[in-house]
């Protein structure tokens, strides 16, 4: 007994199986896919082997960077925006005594919808004549804005409604980890004569690091793969303004029957995608060294 | 020894459960795909029995035939029942078998569904199909349509129907139109008779009584270009007269160019249109429905839509201020310097029924029994009363008669005055042009709403995507 398990062997048969089921599941789904990027499949005629003309179109596809761009306007946002709120409404919640787990319920709701009822929910919201906010709006006297079919404001107004949607879940992950700091560091500063605003960014920020690191990935994650909400509200339009890389390989593949193009299109996501995962891995990767107390 | 004993033991078990998994999604795909041979298989053996003397079985072996459907919502209603009745006939004729119908949206299903299931090669069984070069003939030429020539043949139907043209590749037939259309303008009786507008006859006319009702802060013309085909539908109206009927036709053999003055001529004018403020404020998060909407809340003076809208004005569960008895109808007026026959009117057979290649005899005979049902003539009598829907099919004397008689519906009536006045009809290009050129002019034409593209960009554009098609 002893001896076979030094023998290395062993182990390997061990992980066999699991390995048979990784290749056939994983790795065998993914090659087809490279394979078929670089082929004109359409799903009806014959395919043809084309090299990498796909790619070449792809690169002078102006519709496809537009595409990127947004995307990376979604990362930027739920970066740049969306973290610093969700750790400003964590602290403030956090410092509430009477209905804490209120709160805490009230703003995680939007996450447990579905996408297409928040889709349509917003939509409402956004609507031109009837819609709650060109109402209020109204009542400044702002001209009415057409929010959803207006190239400039449709992206806002989507990355809005996918803010909210999503804000709540990470406000109550943040939540539990400020929670779960020992409360002695807390005291100590306000007998130091610490306010509120300094505790928080120099104890509670500092110590929560980590979870905010997290965050930033998810967040990074999230707007990465953000397709749903797009669908739901705008389908990409008006003229590709809201238009994500998820959502135009879908139409181009789908919608227009270019199998081939769209596999090549998700090749290049992909490859954008570890290109960003190394970009977080140099900054704020760093970030999740453990905090000792 | 003992070791290895206890070794192949191990690596027994571990196999015996891989195995099992493995025997569990094998057991999965393998019933899956049971089910597609028993199909096959299974209604073979049932042929054979009822090929042979038992052929009158008193029950039949129950079998289903998916039947896909683009008739849901109020706005079908009509159009729904006509095709429940056929159903219900097909299957009282045919023992055993049971439709499955399975209602999806019409764009969902002509531009997303369907070719999806075209590609992977398991379409419904009968299903909702669109002629032309981007949908019936594409499926068509590769071999996903059933033949239907030998079918026409047996039910005496090869000559009856006016146009074929969109479901013909190679001679043979490959889809069934269900009705007739044709485009133009829905106008409001009550606010043309507010604000002193008569019905346009010239373009001049036209664009004037688009000032009228704009400075009346009425929307003059209702619009929903969310889904581009909607103002796809005005663009090949208005392409029709600045080039002429010919081009529509032209672009795919290159007679005709996209980037020609007459087209471009037709897409300034649109924007020029646009620019003036003639159609829905914010028109490009105006989905079709809404624009319906608008149109019958009395918002919009007039709206550029398909005859088949007209059922919807005489839906009780529709119309809100007003009914089809305020709704007038008139063709596209003739614009100054336009090119070829100024009368003509848009006229599409592109929408109706295709089958599956993939068809066991039994299906086979399902599927006869729908087109017999389906296609007669007092279906496409009911198709027009009922539901504004034009006949695709000639209509025998006593048919004619009985729509003579019966045709009250006063919007139909103008449509159909209209389409004998004109001179000739012309198809929309969406079934003509390859299904790549579609898709572009569909950018396009959200393009030049939002004002990224200027009319000759857009006729650059599409004349580019044209060519590149051609060469393929």
């Amino acid at each position: 007994m002893r001896s076979s398990l030094r023998n290395p062997y062993i182990y390997i048969l061990f992980v066999v199986p699991t390995l048979g089921l990784y290749a056939l599941f994983f790795f065998y789904p993914m090659l087809t896919s490279v394979g078929y990027g670089f082929t004109d499949w359409n799903g009806l005629e014959e395919t043809n082997f084309i090299g990498f003309a796909n790619f070449q179109q792809a690169f002078a596809d102006s519709d496809f960077w537009n595409a990127v761009r947004n995307n990376m306007v979604f990362i930027l946002f739920s970066v740049g925006v969306q973290v610093p709120l969700i750790v400003f409404f964590a602290i403030l919640i956090s410092q509430v005594r009477r209905f804490q787990s209120f709160y805490k319920t009230t703003v995680f709701v939007p996450s447990i919808l579905s996408t297409a009822v928040i889709g349509i929910l917003w939509g409402f919201m956004y609507d031109p004549e009837v819609g709650i906010i060109n109402q209020f709006l109204g009542l400044f006297g702002v001209e009415t804005i057409y929010w959803l079919a207006d190239s400039n404001w449709a992206l806002p107004a989507v990355l809005v409604t996918n803010a909210w949607q999503w804000m709540g879940f990470y406000i109550v992950l943040v939540l539990a980890a400020i929670l779960s700091l020992p409360k002695e560091i807390n005291e100590a500063a306000s007998i130091d004569g610490a306010g509120g605003f300094r505790r928080a960014w120099y104890i509670t920020v500092p110590l929560i690091k980590p979870i905010i690191s997290v965050i930033v990935m998810l967040s990074i994650a999230g707007a990465m793969r953000v397709v749903d909400i797009v669908l739901v509200m705008t389908k990409g339009g008006p003229v590709g303004a809201t238009d994500v890389m998820a959502s135009y390989m879908v139409n181009r593949a789908i919608r227009y029957g270019d199998y081939g193009y769209g596999t090549a299109l998700s090749i290049m996501i992909f490859a954008i995608a570890l290109i960003l995962t190394a970009l977080y891995q140099l900054t704020f990767g760093k970030m999740r060294e453990r905090v000792e107390f | 020894m003992k070791k290895y004993g206890l070794l192949l033991l191990v690596l027994m078990v571990s196999l015996t459960t891989v195995l099992a998994g493995c025997g569990g999604n094998n057991a999965g795909q393998g019933s899956s795909a049971n089910t597609g041979a028993n199909e096959a298989g299974g209604s073979n053996e049932v042929n054979a029995g009822s090929s042979g003397e038992e052929a009158v079985v008193e029950d039949a072996e129950p079998f289903t035939v998916s039947l896909r459907h683009i008739q849901i919502g109020d706005a079908k209603k009509y159009r729904k029942a006509i095709l429940d009745d056929a159903v219900a006939k097909a299957e009282a004729e045919v023992p055993g078998l049971t439709f499955e119908l399975d209602g999806v949206e019409d764009e969902v299903n002509r531009f997303t569904k369907l070719p999806a299931e075209m590609a992977a090669g398991n379409p419904p069984k009968i299903f909702d199909l669109f002629g032309g070069e981007g949908d019936a003939l594409k499926y068509a030429n590769a071999g996903r349509l059933l033949d239907l020539t030998p079918i026409l043949e047996e039910l005496g139907l090869a000559d009856k129907f006016l146009n074929m043209g969109q479901f013909t590749l190679d001679g043979k037939a490959y889809g069934l139109p269900i009705g007739g259309s044709t485009e133009g303008f829905f106008y409001n009786k009550q606010l043309f008779a507010q604000y002193n507008i008569e019905v346009p006859t010239t373009l001049e006319e036209l664009e004037q009584a688009a000032e009228t009702l704009k400075s009346n802060e009425v929307t003059p013309m209702a619009m929903g270009s969310q889904a581009a085909w909607v103002p796809l539908m005005l663009a090949n109206t208005l392409i029709g007269r600045y080039a002429g009927p010919e081009s529509i036709y032209g672009f795919r053999d290159g007679s005709a160019a996209w980037n020609s003055p007459e087209v471009v001529a037709a897409f300034a004018k649109y924007k020029e249109w646009v620019d003036n403020g003639y159609f829905t404020k914010g028109e490009l998060g105006v989905t079709y429905d809404a624009m319906l909407n608008e149109f019958l809340g009395g918002k919009a003076g007039m709206m550029f839509d398909g005859s088949w809208r007209a059922s919807a004005f005489a839906n009780p569960d529709l119309v809100k201020e007003i009914t089809s008895e305020d709704v007038g109808y008139f063709a596209m007026p003739a614009v100054p310097d336009g090119k070829g026959d100024q009368t003509a009117v848009n006229g599409n057979y592109s929408n109706g029924y295709g089958f599956s290649s993939n068809l066991n005899e039994q299906e086979l005979e399902a599927v006869k029994a729908f087109i017999k049902h389906l296609y007669k003539d007092d279906m496409q009598v009911r198709g027009l009363l009922e539901d504004a829907l034009l006949p695709s099919m000639k209509l025998t004397d006593a048919a004619a008669s009985e729509i003579e008689a019966n045709l009250e519906d006063p919007v139909v009536k103008q449509i159909m005055g209209t389409m004998n006045e004109a001179g000739e009809a012309f198809s929309h290009f969406d079934s003509v042009v390859q299904s790549d050129v579609y898709s572009e002019t569909e950018q396009q034409i959200q393009r030049l709403i939002a004002g990224e593209s200027s009319p000759q960009e857009v006729g650059d554009a599409l004349q580019q995507a044209q060519e590149a098609a051609n060469a393929n």
